[in-house]
């Protein structure tokens, strides 16, 4: 101790110095005036240059901490890009529904799929939308791109649709180039196919298929898919393959056409069937 | 306590000398002046040494701040190491000798040399002057005016020590 004190003691006059010079520029540093903002210009480029210099020493804690955040960042902006594609996607759906929405003669109800099946031989799908948004059961299910089903079960707040899919439902149809009739069904292993077609009839691959007039639950004029395969399985009828329009793995959105055949008709279709009996 | 009272008395006879009459006798279109306050803190750092000198200067340098009104702190730094290189004159053998010859003239060359360019580098920092007119025009003006002005009190001093 008393060797450092000495040792201070003999440096007095540099320290007294040194005070004395730091204090000067303490002064110096509270004006404002031009010279000094050019001085502290110059010493923040020294002090820049120097720590430039250092900075290629790498700082192992400050890179651990680095990573991390860049880790959290990654992960946030990857959610974020998969909202945004999301959002982009539906967008573009929602844009469709819109347009079919208004250029469309029915009055529509959207709903969302919140339930499906597809790998049974009565697939159905539930959407979000039920009696109280005026749902019944017998409405068709349609999406722009063309018939997806119709409503069977209906709650306060949800129903069920048969889809095309589905071995029950069964469409009248009609060959929109040719007027050729027939009923479109699902064979329940993996092909929908157009039925009752005589063999001498104009069907091509190709030829879109919509419901037709005679349809007691569908309005006429809805698309259903095209023709992908014409056999004729025997003398009598052809055996058409039909793709449908509606992708039903990727289907989201739908539409319930507030549509229900009339009353009287049906009626009057049933007497007569019961007459002929 | 005495000899400082005589000093502090001669230093701020000189900064009232500075800043009043010697205005009258600036020479050169940049208005160079003698460093009257400069010589007598010479004068100081060779009698007392550099911790004196150190102090002396930071006053002196503040008062002239002070009364400058613009650059608070420059000259206190300028005198303050002007004081502290003069101290290193300071030595109980030659003392008498530095002030009674023409080698304080000398001494007050370097020490106004360092003054000066200190101040005046601080001073110009910013402005279109470059750092050789800074030299030319003030530095070394000042520095040769303020060592013509250091004869006096070398004559001074010879003259008593021949009337002793």
């Amino acid at each position: 101790m008393k060797i450092l004190l000495s040792y201070l003691g003999n440096l007095k006059e540099y320290i007294i110095f040194s005070a004395l010079i730091i204090f000067s520029l303490l002064l110096i540093f509270q004006n404002d005036n031009i010279q000094i903002r050019f001085v502290r210009v110059i010493a923040v480029n020294v002090i820049g240059v120097v720590q430039n210099g250092f900075s290629i020493i790498p700082n192992i804690f400050e890179l651990e901490r680095e990573n991390k955040t860049l880790r959290e960042t990654n992960i946030d902006l990857s959610k974020e890009l998969s909202m945004l594609k999301e959002a982009k996607l539906e967008n573009l759906r929602l844009n469709q529904m819109l347009e079919f929405k208004s250029r469309t003669n029915y009055r529509v109800v959207t709903g969302k799929i919140i339930g499906k099946t597809l790998i049974q031989t009565r697939n159905n799908i539930t959407i979000n939308i039920g009696e109280h948004d005026s749902v019944r059961i017998g409405m068709p299910v349609i999406t722009d791109k063309g018939l997806v089903g119709k409503i069977v079960a209906t709650s306060g707040s949800f129903s069920i649709a048969q889809i095309l899919l589905n071995k029950d439902l069964k469409v009248s149809a009609k060959d929109q180039r040719s007027r050729v009739d027939g009923i479109i069904s699902w064979d329940g292993e993996g092909k929908v196919r157009m039925k009752n077609v005589s063999k001498s009839a104009d069907v091509k691959v190709g030829d879109i298929l919509m419901t037709s007039e005679y349809s007691n639950s569908f309005p006429s004029g809805i698309p259903i898919g095209y023709v992908t395969t014409d056999n004729t399985i025997d003398n009598l009828f052809k055996n058409i393959e039909v793709e449908c329009f509606v992708n039903f793995e990727t289907v989201e959105e739908v539409f319930v056409l507030k549509y229900l055949s009339e009353d009287e008709r049906k009626d009057l279709e049933k007497k007569y069937l019961e007459k002929s009996k | 306590m005495k000899e400082y009272l005589k000093y502090s008395g001669i230093m701020l006879a000189l900064i009232l000398v500075q800043k009043t009459i010697i205005n009258f006798i600036d020479v050169t279109e940049f208005k160079i002046t003698p460093d009257v306050v400069l010589i007598g803190l010479v004068y100081i750092g060779i009698k007392r040494g550099k911790i004196t000198g150190s102090i002396a200067g930071f006053l002196s340098g503040l008062i002239l701040d002070i009364f400058s009104f613009s650059f608070i702190g420059l000259m206190a730094l300028s005198k303050t190491v002007a004081g502290f290189v003069s101290g290193f004159f300071n030595e109980n053998t030659k003392m008498e000798r530095y002030l009674n010859s023409y080698i304080f003239i000398l001494i007050v060359t370097f020490c106004s040399l360092i003054n000066n360019t200190v101040y005046f580098l601080f001073y110009f920092q910013g402005t279109n002057l470059v750092f050789f007119d800074i030299v030319l025009r003030y530095i070394v003006p000042t520095t040769v005016y303020t060592a013509l002005f250091s004869i006096f009190p070398v004559l001074f001093a010879r003259r008593r020590r021949f009337a002793r």
